[in-house]
């Protein structure tokens, strides 16, 4: 019996260092993980007292177009010295991620493409404020927060995208799009998966009020289909499966276009909705000096010339893009924020029960 | 000096048994527990009707019907689809191709959704097919419904269910089906009372596997899915996983009721297989005799195998290769607009791309190596599911294949990147080794079971009697019997570890990319062709690895059949 047990024993140790060897034998870059781990006792306390100044590194969690991200990271560090480790998804996969990481937050700064998610960053109390952030009084006001909690430091405006190969007269409203002529042959980004078709169809609500459904429900019964994120509904128009999206992304079919893929956009009359990019940083940071000098460069002349490379629309009023339309040529549904941010998840369940 | 040895014999299963029982717990059950924990602790509170709420307040039955429909219809096609082509391999002359095998594990390797967009961009309007025939337009736009979905997904699982069975059908071997046409039985009713019965506890697993894999699939409903309006489980819980605002225990609740499902599942196989488990691989040779298919059956044979190779390779990857080869893909086809630029891009030495390709390979090798080694030991320990602690054995390992990946994904995230941990292991790579083990350890522990569950218990006491110790009797009896077992399971872990998307998603460090992530935010950027091209390469170059393997192994003896 005495035997049995102490084999027992020495099988557990064994065990437990099989286990260290294969499970933290290959963790050879481990630091990401541990760096922070000592000095991440208190989040509050974390913010109070930056642990890093120059050079260090920053965790970036950035949703949008890959290739500007690359070019702001790699501008900030040849600037600054500070590596940068980024995650590149969309809005919903970095708020996932957060979600998950919610004990032991990784993150330091986070660009999403939604402003009601930034707004309910702030409500929860995730951010930390930056209001002396340098250029941030250029900024476009209407898009971040006076309390220096977000900015938006780009923004794209919602149109309707089409086939130049299939469509020869555009649409020019958003009504016209529920007419016959363009049954079946229209796509509408997903509002649970596109943060700025969500931002367009409660803007338009935010507008129109109840009677905002009613062009929702004529594209349903005109066979107008919800598919996807922004590309997964832009995809099939590029081939020539469907000839419209309802709500695209501008600076997608802007940087198609321009590749020589047969893409076009109108901004209907009416107006549209513009939806910004918000940056934040997060109250959990452990490298806050960084992450502030991240949130500078990036209103900074340098990488607002980025962004208007990369076809979106500079968050700086004093910027101008000349590869696209500009804020002031995109006709503009007056649109209430706050209202948008409170109505954001009932409107997209009942768009989805709609559109199911 | 007999008991003794049965002591020691007994001594070290036990161990085994705590082992096994520790490892999982730690790594599966923990993370899972935390997953429930979640459900019905939601803001901060204890709630423990939250999940009972989500069900009852989501309009559940219809999605959840949807799912199990679904995994019904894909486990008959799959049957269809295997069943004669196992035969033809087990049984005839053409089993001698052995390149078949590799080719028909291509469909396994390609992402579901990769799958799934090679069948859009072929069949819809204005798609390949149109653009080649142009009289496809009246129908080909029929294939977007629920039974081009069933299809798509059966011709990605059915290999699956294929190489189960082919594997189970030679160790039927002859001499059994001899033995009855001794006596007189005609073909047919050898079939059914031989070979189905001897088959069922394999074909019990298999299709098993089969069901929870499609109930638990995210790709192909996400993309062709999505698309028709249908919709199932994985696609809700993935709702509230990525999209905001996130809801872990609104997701854990719709996850809790796949895994019961799933669970039903098992318990009804594992009773049907202890019902039907023979031991077959005995102490005497088998001879296996092969029909050498002449004439009208040989052509049926050869037809079959092509319309299947088409359905599954050919035409996914003519829409994939073509992808990735176009300049414009408002363009279509033609030759003009063929380009090889986007393999150069990806190709190209110190690229992001290259890195991601490396590490793929990297995290794939180390993660398969794991889970065979611990997988192994799992299925030594389950035995033959004969105690209940070896039936808790079975049911945690097999855990991970019926949890949706995702779900299993937060969890080991919860877990390993609490602030309590000793050690964070999460942002690193042991993170994501450990993540490929956990999900991935199911086919190690299933194939091992499957090959050690039919050896004979005779062998063994042959080997006592003739005074082989326990290590001697290991080395030169059970290990040669089970290492096909273990090859398949660590082949099968290293290909689906290649192309390992959802957890990947959440899991990697951040600035660390795999081909499937890679793949993935290419598409999300718009770089189709540039996806497509890294499919190609992520899938050929694992096809050339097995396809070495495979050489290799023919030359070793215990593959002679």
């Amino acid at each position: 019996m005495l035997g049995m047990k102490t084999r027992k024993k020495s099988a557990m140790l064994l065990l437990t260092a099989v286990m260290s060897i294969s499970l933290f034998g290959c963790s050879t870059n481990s630091t990401a993980g541990n760096a922070g781990q000592s000095a991440g006792e208190g989040s509050t306390a974390a913010a109070a007292q930056p642990t890093e100044t120059a050079g260090g590194k920053l965790v970036l969690y950035s949703a949008g177009p890959q290739k500007l991200a690359d070019n702001i990271v790699s501008g900030f560090t040849a600037k600054t010295g500070i590596e940068v480790e980024m995650f590149q998804g969309t809005t919903g996969k970095i708020l996932a991620r957060m979600e998950a990481e919610k004990s032991n937050p990784v993150a330091d700064v986070v660009i999403l493409a939604s402003l009601p998610s930034a707004q309910a960053l702030k409500a929860d109390g995730l951010t930390l404020p930056y209001p002396e952030a340098a250029n941030a009084d250029k900024l476009n006001k209407d898009w971040s927060d006076t309390e220096g909690n977000y900015f938006s430091s780009s923004a794209s405006a919602l149109g309707i995208v089409y086939n130049t190969k299939l469509v020869s007269t555009p649409p020019t409203s958003w009504a016209e799009l529920a007419t016959p002529a363009w049954k079946d042959a229209v796509n509408i980004p997903d509002p649970t998966l596109s943060g700025s078709a969500l931002d367009f169809i409660t803007g338009y609500l935010s507008v129109n009020g109840d009677q905002g459904w009613d062009l929702l429900d004529s594209y349903k019964a005109n066979g107008v289909a919800m598919a996807g994120a922004n590309q997964e509904a832009l995809d099939p128009v590029i081939t020539g499966a469907k000839s419209i999206v309802a709500a695209g992304v501008d600076y997608m079919a802007y940087s198609s276009k321009d590749k020589g893929e047969p893409l076009d956009i109108v901004y209907p009359e009416e107006g549209t909705v513009i939806s910004p990019r918000p940056a934040a940083i997060l109250k959990s940071s452990q490298n806050v000096e960084n992450a502030k000098a991240f949130i500078d460069y990036l209103l900074s002349d340098e990488a607002q010339k980025l962004v208007a490379d990369a076809y979106l629309i500079p968050g700086r009023e004093d910027i101008e893009a000349s590869n696209r339309a500009n804020l002031k040529d995109i006709p503009q549904l007056k649109v209430d924020w706050n209202w948008m941010s409170e109505h954001g998840d009932e409107t997209a369940a009942r768009f989805s029960e709609i559109f199911k | 000096m007999k008991p003794v040895v049965l002591d020691n014999n007994r001594i070290f299963r036990r161990v085994g048994v705590i082992l096994a029982l520790f490892l999982l717990t730690i790594s599966i059950g923990v993370p899972l527990l935390l997953i429930f924990w979640q459900s019905v602790y939601p803001d901060g509170q204890w709630d423990w009707m939250a999940p009972i709420r989500t069900i009852t307040g989501h309009h559940l039955s219809g999605v959840l019907l949807n799912s199990v429909w679904l995994g019904i219809c894909v486990v008959a096609v799959t049957t269809l689809l295997a069943l004669p082509l196992a035969w033809m391999m087990a049984k005839t002359r053409m089993g001698q191709h052995r390149w078949v095998d590799v080719i028909l594990m291509i469909p396994f390797m390609t992402p579901p959704y990769i799958g799934s967009m090679g069948w859009i961009l072929f069949m819809q309007k204005g798609g390949y097919l149109q653009q080649w025939v142009s009289s496809a337009e009246k129908w080909s736009e029929l294939f977007f419904s629920f039974w081009g979905m069933v299809l798509i997904m059966s011709l990605h699982l059915f290999p699956f269910l294929y190489l189960l069975l082919r594997d189970a059908l030679i160790r039927i071997g002859g001499n059994l089906e001899e033995a009855g046409s001794v006596h007189g039985a005609p073909a047919g009713y050898r079939f059914r009372r031989i070979i189905l019965p001897l088959l069922l506890s394999s074909y019990g697993m298999g299709i098993m596997l089969v069901f929870v894999k499609t109930i638990a699939e995210f790709g192909t409903p996400a993309t062709f899915g999505r698309r028709i309006g249908y919709y199932v489980m994985t696609s809700e819980i993935h709702k509230y996983i990525s999209s905001w605002p996130i809801d872990f225990g609104k997701a854990t609740s719709l996850a809790s009721v796949l895994l019961s499902v799933c669970l039903v599942m098992w318990y009804m196989q594992s009773a049907m297989s202890r019902k039907f488990t023979y031991r077959l691989v005995g102490g005497k040779g088998q001879r296996s005799k092969r029909y050498s298919l002449r004439g009208g059956a040989g052509w049926l044979c050869g037809i079959y195998l092509a319309v299947l190779l088409i359905l599954s390779v050919g035409i996914p990857y003519f829409s994939i290769i073509a992808a990735s080869t176009m300049k414009l893909r408002g363009a279509g086809l033609s030759l003009d607009n063929v380009t090889l630029d986007h393999f150069r891009d990806l190709l190209s030495w110190g690229s992001v791309s290259m890195k991601a390709i490396g590490n793929s390979l990297g995290l794939s090798l180390a993660a398969s190596t794991v889970a065979v080694v611990i997988g192994t030991g799992f299925a030594l320990a389950i035995g033959k599911s004969s105690s209940f602690m070896q039936r808790v054995i079975d049911l945690f390992s097999l855990l991970p294949n019926t949890v949706p990946g995702i779900v299993m994904v937060v969890g080991l995230i919860l877990f390993w990147n609490s602030p309590w941990m000793p050690v964070t292991l999460y942002n690193t790579y042991g993170m994501v080794v450990l993540t490929y083990v956990v999900l991935f350890l199911p086919y190690t522990v299933q194939y091992v079971k499957s090959s050690f569950t039919q050896i004979d218990g005779t062998l063994f006491q042959a080997g006592q009697v003739f005074g082989g110790k326990p290590l001697y009797i290991l080395r030169r009896i059970l290990v040669p019997l089970i290492i096909p077992g273990m090859l398949a399971g660590w082949m099968m872990t290293f290909t689906i570890a290649t192309r390992e998307l959802v957890g990947s998603l959440l899991i990697l460090p951040p600035s660390m990319q795999t081909s499937a992530t890679y793949i993935f935010a290419q598409f999300e950027q718009g770089q189709v062709s540039l996806g497509m091209a890294m499919a190609v390469v992520t899938v050929g170059m694992t096809v050339l690895m097995l396809l070495g393997i495979e050489l290799l192994n023919s030359k070793r003896k215990w593959n002679a059949s």
